[in-house]
């Protein structure tokens, strides 16, 4: 009769013998929960002010605020994550091949910024600037580390701080809010007024280039465009990609309200450095849709990481 | 007999039947040298994998699924190339991106006591044009560029070669790629399709499941072979993304291009082809030309 010891072993073998097969199992099972990165369907009616315009005003949250991780990142720079199976280019169309995870996969830390680094630049949508810049704007991206002007809690600027989080209409004028973030990808909070009563740009000329430009509202239908010019050179035009700019950068914002939804695009023209003008993949926010929703205060900034930085890998 | 004793036992016998099936199979497989013909879309995923092509993850992105990260790339390097039967020592400078699918190839040939050729050959989607200098044609005093409506399937090829290529067209064909096993290594047989359609790849893989072989079947007898070997992250940045070290080019048999890499810049860089407004003119009036025969 085999002894205890005996049916021990082969209780082992026989456990390792099935083990192949149940990783093989747990490698097939599709259906994880995912994130998805494509625009989502607005829901409800889209209010309108005394003035039969869309009211923009509340809380806007979700997609397309900047700088709050990988997914967002990518539906930003144009890559619509359908499902487990299915991805493409917003821009081009293009599908890209997609396949499943049975469960998140354990990645260190440097796995996981080589993956992000390619996976927020993998989009076909790029400005495309005169050839004589084309090396620089590389290089400036490569070393985006030592070069990015928002690093040490600098403004981000305009376009490249995206949708604001915040939207308060006036008749005359308008509030953005757009909150800093403390911690790794360090922003620091911004505002802007922007008048909406029908004045005109100061000429260029006269104004002192500045973070935010000066910006003017108007209608155009029942989309709320910002125009803005008079800028400073000391930031890049999106968020990443070593978008650097000229003091004659024109910014057209557009705001388009559909239900619970704000679409928000920036059409960028600065004929010193872009062959022609580029206009970014549209970016979708939500509405907080609670009546007592706030906008938290922002941690403070303050960079920790720059010091550290022993290679050229980045965000 | 105890609880834990009727386990073991239940157990026991569950892998004496698993040794003994698993026994059965590797005898049958001796006897008879059969080979089981892997999975199409296992063969695809493994290939992309061992090239780092599939990634997830990142800040905020740990339930993504796994993506085909690779667009952009920046190849240097440094061999020889040979045309009209001399071989020259070369540089060797590529800019491709898959989507859209373009490619600027920029060498300078050097003979022994002559004077460097410096060549610029570009494509983008159906237009394909040399360039005096990098981004000629697209501003004034910039250089120039002349269209090559011609060449545009020989250059757009040279895409679908490399082994990222083979990954995303194999994806793209579906159940229209194929495996086999031919001399005992896995082979992936692809159709490509749009401005190459007639076209087959043939692509080897190692144990590693790396592309060491592509071979396209043009069907005209000036098949393209390429060979790469010498896998690594070849990147100034590191992207885990894995590139060959060496790249040897065969025409009908001869080789074209034998190129050492330097650098193999994988990590998505700015590379942009914009087509210049020239360009654009000749091949609507080729394109007319075309409809009114």
């Amino acid at each position: 009769m085999m002894s205890y010891f005996g049916y021990r072993l082969l209780a082992l073998a026989a456990a390792l013998c099935l083990l192949p097969a149940m990783i093989f199992a747990q490698e097939e099972a599709p259906g994880m929960i995912h994130n998805v990165t494509v625009r989502p369907a607005p829901k409800g009616v889209t209010p309108r002010t005394p003035d039969g315009h869309p009211d923009f005003t509340g809380v806007w949250n979700g997609m397309a605020d900047n700088l709050l991780g990988v997914p967002n990142q990518m539906h930003n720079e144009g890559i619509a994550v359908e499902s487990d199976h299915s991805t493409y280019d917003v821009l081009s169309g293009a599908k890209i091949a997609t396949w499943p995870l049975a469960k998140p996969k354990r990645q260190n830390g440097e796995q996981n910024e080589r993956a992000a680094t390619l996976l927020r630049r993998m989009g076909a949508s790029r400005p495309i600037y005169k050839p004589e810049y084309w090396e620089m704007v590389k290089e400036l991206d490569a070393n985006a580390n030592e070069e990015d002007p928002s690093n040490n809690c600098m403004p981000a600027g305009i376009p490249r701080v995206g949708s604001p989080s915040y939207i308060g209409q006036f008749p005359n004028y308008l509030i953005f809010i757009y909150p800093g973030q403390g911690g790794l990808i360090a922003t620091q909070t911004m505002y802007r007024m922007i008048p909406l009563d029908g004045r005109k740009h100061t000429p260029l000329q006269d104004l002192d280039g500045s973070y935010s430009g000066e910006g003017i509202a108007h209608w155009e239908a029942d989309t709320l465009v910002v125009d803005t010019w008079g800028f400073n050179t000391a930031t890049w035009f999106d968020q990443l990609g070593g978008y650097f700019h000229s003091e004659n950068m024109h910014v057209v914002e557009r705001f388009q309200r559909n239900g619970n939804t704000l679409t928000w695009t920036a059409t960028i023209d600065d004929p010193d450095v872009l062959l022609e003008p580029w206009t970014t993949t549209p970016r979708i926010q939500i509405l907080n849709r609670n009546p007592k929703a706030m906008l938290p205060e922002s941690l403070p900034c303050s960079e920790r990481d720059l010091a550290h930085a022993v290679t050229r890998e980045h965000h | 007999m105890s609880a834990k004793a009727k386990w073991l036992k239940v157990l026991t016998s569950a892998g004496l039947a698993t040794l003994a099936f698993q026994c059965a199979g590797a005898q049958t497989g001796q006897a008879k040298a059969t080979v089981v013909t892997p999975d199409v879309a296992r063969t695809i995923k493994a290939a992309a994998d061992a090239l780092g092509m599939p990634r997830t993850g990142g800040p905020g992105g740990a339930l993504l699924p796994e993506i085909d990260v690779v667009n952009r790339m920046e190849i240097l390097g440094t061999g020889s190339s040979s045309a009209s039967g001399q071989t020259s020592k070369t540089e060797y400078h590529a800019a491709l991106g898959y989507n859209p699918p373009a490619m600027r190839l920029e060498m300078t040939r050097t003979n022994p006591g002559g004077t460097p050729q410096h060549t610029i050959q570009t494509v983008r989607d159906n237009y394909a044009w040399d360039e005096s200098a990098i981004g000629a044609g697209l501003e004034p005093g910039r250089g120039t560029a002349t269209p090559k409506i011609a060449a545009v399937k020989d250059r757009l090829l040279h895409l679908w070669v490399l082994p990222y290529g083979v990954v995303k067209a194999a994806f793209v064909a579906g159940d229209k790629t194929t495996v086999s096993i031919e001399d005992g290594a896995t082979v992936l047989t692809v159709p490509l399709s749009g401005e190459l359609a007639g076209v087959r790849l043939k692509a080897t893989l190692d144990s590693k499941n790396f592309i060491t072989k592509v071979v396209a079947q043009t069907g005209g007898g000036m098949d393209i072979e390429a060979d790469y070997s010498d896998y690594a992250d070849h990147g100034e940045i590191l992207t885990d993304v894995k590139s060959p070290g060496h790249i040897v080019e065969k025409r009908g048999g001869s080789t074209v291009l034998d190129i050492q890499v330097k650098t193999w810049d994988a990590n998505n860089p700015y590379l942009v082809f914009p087509v210049p407004p020239d360009v654009k003119k000749a091949a609507a009036q080729e394109s007319s030309k075309v409809a009114e025969k």
